[in-house]
């Protein structure tokens, strides 16, 4: 037990919820619950689309993947903060312009269906559900960190429903405190937490690379020394997979660690492979191949770790589109008072989340040596698990460095900015999935004359649900033993929502937004084939990864799509080309196409509010004129 | 808060949106619309154009992800860690900017179109 960090934690955690009990008094509107009142600054704003966005990804993932995979790990924190140009420059304005609730209405006021609207709902929920399962997962890893002990009973094998019990008291903490919190603060609640969480998570980053550098890290210098030798990963394989042979090299993942670990370390994998049950799981270190040049040695400086040449383009594909692409990100659009308000609240991001992701591989890069030296001198953290001094969880790298670095106090303070990360992050999404059911589902189909509260009910109701479903997705993860599968499991998981929404909503949208002749038949086609299209082939990239026969073969079509770790390279594309082809096919635009178009690109009505001063915003905790 | 729109239908051309004195109609959209998409697909071109840059030299520019330039730093490692943030700020603030003056200047030019388009009735 890290007793000040848990205080530190605890701290965080009732400063949350006053808040949100605080803000109680402004959620009396559907309006309020959902949107704030419309009435958020831009600086407001900005920090609370930051606190949405840089969740469990990026406060654990993107350092962990630049220890893990070096440079490709460092596109992760690039390919994050580039998608914000794609918002500002093609979304943001005339999202606020429309100005609706969620983006589901924005889908139905300009193709005019309930069908369109309720496969927009659809894509929401799965994009938000996606992006739930890696903050749950970064709970319970913190968790475990941290706290080290659960309050679930362990079973004979030491489980409980077949996952850790101490992982899994973190994410139904996690659940149990998201639930609370968002239920009762909604919208308001939320952004006042979040531009909170956000400055916290800021801070925590920053302590970390002020502390690495107050310790003579030398970036250039560094990163030359990670550079020289050839890149070293830990994997978790069973003993069957560690010894198979590979048919066209001849050589089993077993001759990789001899030549890679300690003879201490092997010492340890031998004794598990003699008791000859082949299914008993073992920590390995292995040399990494290069899978983009693979006549180059593989190492920290250079890219090729995690991606081939297609994935290198389709991952900085997803990241820069998926940003347009997620739900909670676009209804924080609808909370500004104008579409210059909107513009300016990006610049804020970017300048925000910027500085963090220059600091986040900064933190990845020191954990490297410091980590290493930490393992030999016997200082390195006990609750971490790692294998000659490298992490076996690289996601759980920014408290193991926090602890080395600066002890408890440092710990502490990047706990508590892990778990303001996931806040901030699941709060975003728990309104957004809130939102397309209360709001789009209840409040249009099932009791369109519902009363003020009863609505704000259903919202709350709806939060309840999806907090207990992000439970069921973050016990999921160990259960199926998908943690096993990939290096940095947080960041990409998050990739996988990104290539979602980059998939299924960015196409609706820019045709929708840019082109006049989009048609409802054309959206909808195009939205199920992004959809179905990146599911699909991301749950055939798991599957080759958790060894499923049927996707095991690397040859084919159905092998080649397994393999690619992103589909966006290819789903976004067909996605777009199926909305322009079946529109031009279809040609029947909405009767009203004029008046849409004025909805989206008209400016009357910011004129307007401009003469009559209502541009301007009001305080972030007295709301607007 | 807001005005409520108050959109009349005459015909196709005569359609419009009105809050308060403001009125925007199909053609005064529409020259927004074309000055809006010039300026944002100028920006996307050149954001896109480099955003790709940086994948295709690390696939096929062997310099760039080989050569130090700076201690460990190679001009890829160097772009995707620190300069891309660079060129990323400055082309939010130059766009915003430029945003803001078009946004300025089509506010009072569609004014004037929508007026002339439904002859004077919005004044």
């Amino acid at each position: 037990m890290n007793t000040i960090a848990i205080i530190l934690v605890i701290a965080l955690v009732l400063f949350t919820i006053a808040l949100s009990i605080f803000s109680r008094r402004f959620t009396r509107t559907t309006a309020d619950f959902y949107l704030a009142g419309r009435k958020v600054g831009s600086f407001s704003n900005a920090s609370a689309i930051s606190g949405d966005y840089l969740s469990a990804a990026s406060f654990l993932g993107v350092a962990g993947a630049v220890y893990a995979s070096g440079l490709d790990g460092v596109w992760y924190a690039a390919g994050f903060a580039g998608g914000f140009m794609v918002v500002v420059l093609f979304i943001a304005s005339a999202l606020r312009r429309f100005g609706e609730y969620t983006v589901a209405d924005f889908a139905y006021g300009r193709f005019g269906s309930d069908r369109v609207r309720l496969v927009t709902v659809v894509a929401t929920l799965l994009v938000s559900i996606f992006y739930m399962a890696p903050q749950m997962y970064g709970a319970g890893t913190t968790w475990k960190i941290l706290v080290g002990r659960g309050f679930f009973p362990a079973g004979a094998d030491g489980l409980f429903l077949g996952v850790d019990p101490i992982y899994l008291s973190g994410v139904t903490v996690v659940a149990a405190i998201m639930m609370f919190y968002v239920a009762m603060g909604g919208m308001k609640g939320t952004t006042l937490n979040q531009i909170f969480q956000f400055w916290w998570l800021w801070f925590a980053m920053f302590l970390v690379v002020a502390f690495a550098f107050g310790q003579g890290f030398n970036y250039p210098a560094e990163l030359k020394t990670a550079s020289e030798a050839k890149l070293t990963a830990t994997k978790t394989l069973t003993v069957k997979e560690l010894t198979a042979v590979d048919a066209k090299t001849g050589k089993a993942p077993l001759d990789n660690a001899k030549a890679t670990m300690s003879a201490e370390s092997l010492a340890e994998v031998e004794k598990a492979i003699a008791a000859g049950d082949e299914t008993v799981k073992v920590n390995v270190l292995l040399t990494q191949k290069n899978k983009l040049h693979d006549t180059r040695n593989m190492i920290f400086g250079e890219p090729g770790h995690r991606y081939n040449t297609f994935d290198q383009f389709s991952m900085v594909l997803a990241l820069v589109l998926g940003t347009a692409g997620l739900p909670h990100i676009l209804n924080r659009y609808y909370t500004n008072p104008s579409g210059a308000a909107a513009r300016r609240s990006t610049f804020w991001v970017l300048i925000f989340i910027g500085t963090f992701y220059i600091m986040a591989p900064i933190a990845g890069l020191a954990a490297r040596s410091r980590i290493l030296d930490a393992f030999a001198n016997g200082t390195a953290p006990a609750n971490a698990a790692y294998v000659d001094g490298i992490l076996v969880k690289s996601d759980a790298l920014m408290p193991t460095i926090g602890q080395i670095l600066g002890g408890e106090w440092l710990l502490g303070i990047v706990a508590a900015g892990a778990f303001a990360a996931m806040f901030s992050t699941i709060g975003g999404l728990l309104i957004a999935s809130a939102s397309a059911v209360g709001h789009d589902v209840y409040e249009k189909y099932i009791n369109p004359n519902a009363t003020e509260a009863n609505r704000v009910a259903v919202g709350k109701g709806a939060v309840i649900f999806f907090a207990s479903l992000a439970w069921v997705v973050g016990w999921a993860i160990p259960y199926t033993g998908l943690q096993n599968a990939y290096p940095a499991l947080i960041a990409m998981m998050v990739t996988w929502a990104f290539a979602v929404g980059a998939s299924a909503f960015v196409p609706m949208l820019l045709t929708g937004i840019w082109w006049k002749g989009t048609t409802e038949r054309g959206a909808i086609s195009g939205m199920l084939v992004g959809l179905v299209g990146s599911i699909a082939i991301i749950f055939m990239n798991i599957s080759q990864q958790l060894k499923v026969p049927a996707f095991a073969a690397d040859q084919g079509v159905v092998g080649f799509l397994a393999s690619l770790t992103f589909p966006v390279l290819f789903t976004f594309p067909a996605a777009l080309l199926t909305i322009i082809v079946v529109s031009k096919l279809d040609g029947q635009l909405p009767k009203n196409l004029d008046e849409i178009w004025m909805r989206i690109h008209g400016t009357a009505h910011e004129r307007y509010e401009r003469e009559l001063g209502l541009d301007k915003v009001g305080g972030v905790f007295g709301g607007g004129k | 808060m807001t005005s409520p729109a108050d959109t009349t239908s005459a015909g196709t051309s005569q359609t419009f949106i009105r809050h308060g004195d403001h009125i925007d109609t199909i053609e005064s959209v529409d020259m927004v619309f074309r000055e809006q998409r010039k300026l944002s697909f100028t920006y996307g071109a050149i954001f896109f154009a480099v955003t790709l840059f940086i994948p295709a030299s690390s696939v096929w520019w062997e310099a760039w992800y080989t050569t130090p330039v700076w201690g460990g730093f190679t001009l890829n490692y160097l772009v995707v860690s620190l300069l891309y943030y660079i060129f990323l700020w400055t082309m939010a603030w130059t766009y915003s900017k430029q945003a803001d003056k078009l946004d300025e200047s089509l506010m009072h030019m569609a004014d004037e179109v929508a007026n002339k388009s439904i002859g004077g009735e919005g004044q």
